[in-house]
């Protein structure tokens, strides 16, 4: 099912949570809205499930205007971030309760709820667990047993409120897999809210970013993390290198630094460069005049990638990069070592592109 | 032997259990047992014979009649009104809300004499409540049950109320998106979460109903076979100066409700069960 939301606004109070959001959401998307808390995103998700009310805009589901519609009639799922299990009922209970509260006409048989509810068990791997209560499940089988609950209505779109914010690291990368594939399968419109760049980046088809009740950014996990829109989208996803400096004549200085940035031929006082840490280069001697040299502060090792954090000698400030085991090997850098760094790839961004 | 003693101890990281269970035995015997056990002392003054002879009296076995089915009348009444007032004042906001909630425990502060005479003027068939209805209320088992209702109030509304506080939105918006309507929800989600509460609010109603004395004899007329109540019996025994006769009837209300309040920690128990589960 497709679904538009059209110039919606909502006020908490004096609090703007959503401040004119539009977007198109096609049939069969897998969405993440990613943002800080209290970017509204929550709010957008609830909204869209009929759990909140809004102030103002419309809320369209394949062309069909359903703002004023219960969440009852919007043939939705809602995954909570606290699973919101029914404590009463067995994992069984839990999964086929939407299908019993159904009016008569409409429910299937006892024995077709049965078959049901044992194969969507089955889809999450807890087929064994039928009869236990949600007290005796872990977190993440918890949260299987609340996607079923939630598959079971057949729903249209699916929407998951921090899915796997409650859960532990593994569990939540086992889930995340989990989802991508269910995903794949079912190709239900779905739309996740989470604040972890990294699990927007690794299971959405198309990322919304927003941030202060607006959308910053919209577009696939390579366009937001290769081509941010914005200071904030950058600094959101992923770590960042901030080169606070002047841009002239299409040069950005900041320190010793001079950069090339053939984008900006205009001057300004107080543009901002952006460096991804993977973006600087290292090397052990100064090859180049575009060097500048920095003091290695610290190392850490994470697996395959190799962060070290570096102190400039220009100007007191620290910056982070990142490169490959590999690549650290051939440097054989150590703690304490000067070495000579410049940014590969750099995106500035002057005030007004980014103050409304 | 001593090794395997120390290693017991400290088998538990909670300190003190030897001493808090020590004194609660202790408290118990005395405020508790003690006193309760006076009443068997003084009932084997009593032979078998005329033990049963006290205890199977018509009037006596009337009185138990109505005594169990008026507290268990106004138990359930209090389940149903005290559940309703509990969500009334946990879901909405009115103005005077900290007032209601304030009267609600008015009942257990006021003397139950007060409120028996205030019950029985209003409902007496000449008093404002009672002139409305063309039978009888005063004076009758109606009566008694009003009474019954009126000091048990608070029980319900106070075990129900902390458990509705507490209970997430989140479990409703759940039951609405997965297609319930209010009506299911409350019936299906809602109340089987409530369901330990109001047991508890029940049992502690129900128990205080059986054993009530003032507020009910004021209401009740007191006619033998009719609107008599076990303790009026009771009262009325002790007046004799009839001691032992008094006990014997306390003896079975006191056995009888220790069972009524074992089966309802029964299912109490079982409830709970899967809630606490882990």
């Amino acid at each position: 099912m497709s679904i538009q939301v059209q110039n919606v606004s909502k006020m908490f109070g004096s609090f703007q949570a959503l401040n004119n959001v539009s977007i198109d959401i096609e049939s069969g998307e897998l969405i993440a809205l990613l943002g800080p808390s209290g970017s509204g995103k929550t709010t957008l998700l609830r909204i869209l499930a009929g759990l909140e009310g809004l102030d103002e805009g419309a809320i369209l589901f394949d062309g069909h205007n359903i703002t004023n519609v219960s969440p009852k009639e919007r043939k939705i799922g809602f995954v909570f971030q606290h699973y919101a299990l029914f404590r009463h009922m067995t994992v069984f209970d839990n999964v086929a309760y939407g299908l019993k509260v159904r009016p008569r006409k409409e429910r299937p048989s006892k024995e077709e709820i049965a078959k049901k509810v044992n194969d969507l068990l089955a889809l999450v791997k807890l087929e064994n667990l039928a009869d236990r209560y949600p007290s005796q499940l872990s977190g993440g089988q918890r949260q299987r047993v609340a996607l079923a609950r939630a598959l079971a209505v057949e729903p249209k779109v699916l929407l998951l409120d921090e899915p796997f914010g409650a859960l532990d690291a593994k569990v939540r990368k086992e889930l995340r897999r989990w989802l991508r594939k269910l995903h794949n399968e079912f190709h239900v419109t779905s739309i996740f809210v989470t604040h972890d760049q990294e699990e927007a980046l690794d299971v959405a088809n198309r990322i919304i970013v927003m941030n202060n009740g607006k959308i910053e950014q919209v577009g696939t996990p390579e366009e937001v993390y290769e081509q941010p829109n914005s200071p904030f989208v950058y600094d959101f996803l992923g770590n960042v290198n901030l080169f606070k400096g002047r841009l002239h004549n299409g040069k950005l200085t900041h320190g010793q630094f001079e950069i090339n940035v053939p984008t900006h031929l205009d001057s300004h006082d107080d543009a901002i460069g952006y460096v991804r840490p993977h973006d600087i280069h290292i090397e052990k001697e100064n090859s180049n005049n575009d060097t500048v040299a920095a003091t290695i502060v610290h190392i850490h090792l994470l697996g395959p990638i190799v962060q070290i954090e570096l102190k400039r000698e220009d100007i007191d400030e620290y910056l982070e990069a990142e490169v490959t085991k590999e690549h650290y090997r051939e440097l054989g850098i150590k703690k304490g070592d000067v070495v000579y760094i410049r940014p590969k790839q750099l995106k500035v961004f002057v005030p007004e592109d980014f103050s409304i | 032997m001593e090794l395997t003693l120390k290693k017991r101890k400290r088998n538990t990281i909670i300190p003190g259990f030897s001493l808090t269970l020590g004194y609660t035995m202790l408290y118990l015997s005395i405020i508790v047992l003690l006193p309760l056990s006076m009443i068997f002392f003084n009932t084997f003054s009593m032979s078998w014979s005329e033990f049963f002879e006290t205890i199977s009296h018509p009037r006596a076995v009337a009185s138990y009649r109505l005594t169990l089915s008026t507290a268990l009348a106004a138990g359930l009444m209090n389940v149903v009104f005290g559940t309703i007032i509990a969500w009334v004042l946990v879901r909405y906001q009115f103005p005077g809300k900290r007032i209601v909630d304030g009267l609600v425990d008015l009942p257990f502060a006021l003397p139950t004499a007060v409120a028996g005479i205030a019950l029985a003027t209003l409902y007496a068939p000449n008093g404002w409540i009672g002139q409305f209805f063309d039978f009888k209320i005063a004076y009758t088992p109606l009566g008694i049950i009003i009474a019954l209702t009126f000091i048990g109030l608070p029980f319900v509304v106070r075990t129900v109320q902390p458990v509705l506080q507490n209970l997430g939105i989140e479990i409703e918006e759940a039951s609405a998106s997965l297609g319930a309507n209010r009506l299911q929800t409350f019936f299906k989600v809602i109340f089987p979460e409530l369901i330990p509460a109001v047991i508890t609010g029940f049992s502690l109603a129900f128990a205080r109903a059986l054993g009530e004395y003032g507020s009910v004899v004021f209401i009740a007329g007191n006619m033998p076979m009719e609107t008599e109540i076990t303790p009026l019996i009771i009262m009325t025994k002790l007046e004799q100066y009839d001691y032992a006769g008094a006990t014997a009837i306390a003896t079975v209300m006191l056995v009888a409700s220790f069972i009524f309040l074992l089966i309802i920690n029964i299912i109490q128990w079982y409830t709970n069960r899967k809630f606490n589960q882990f």
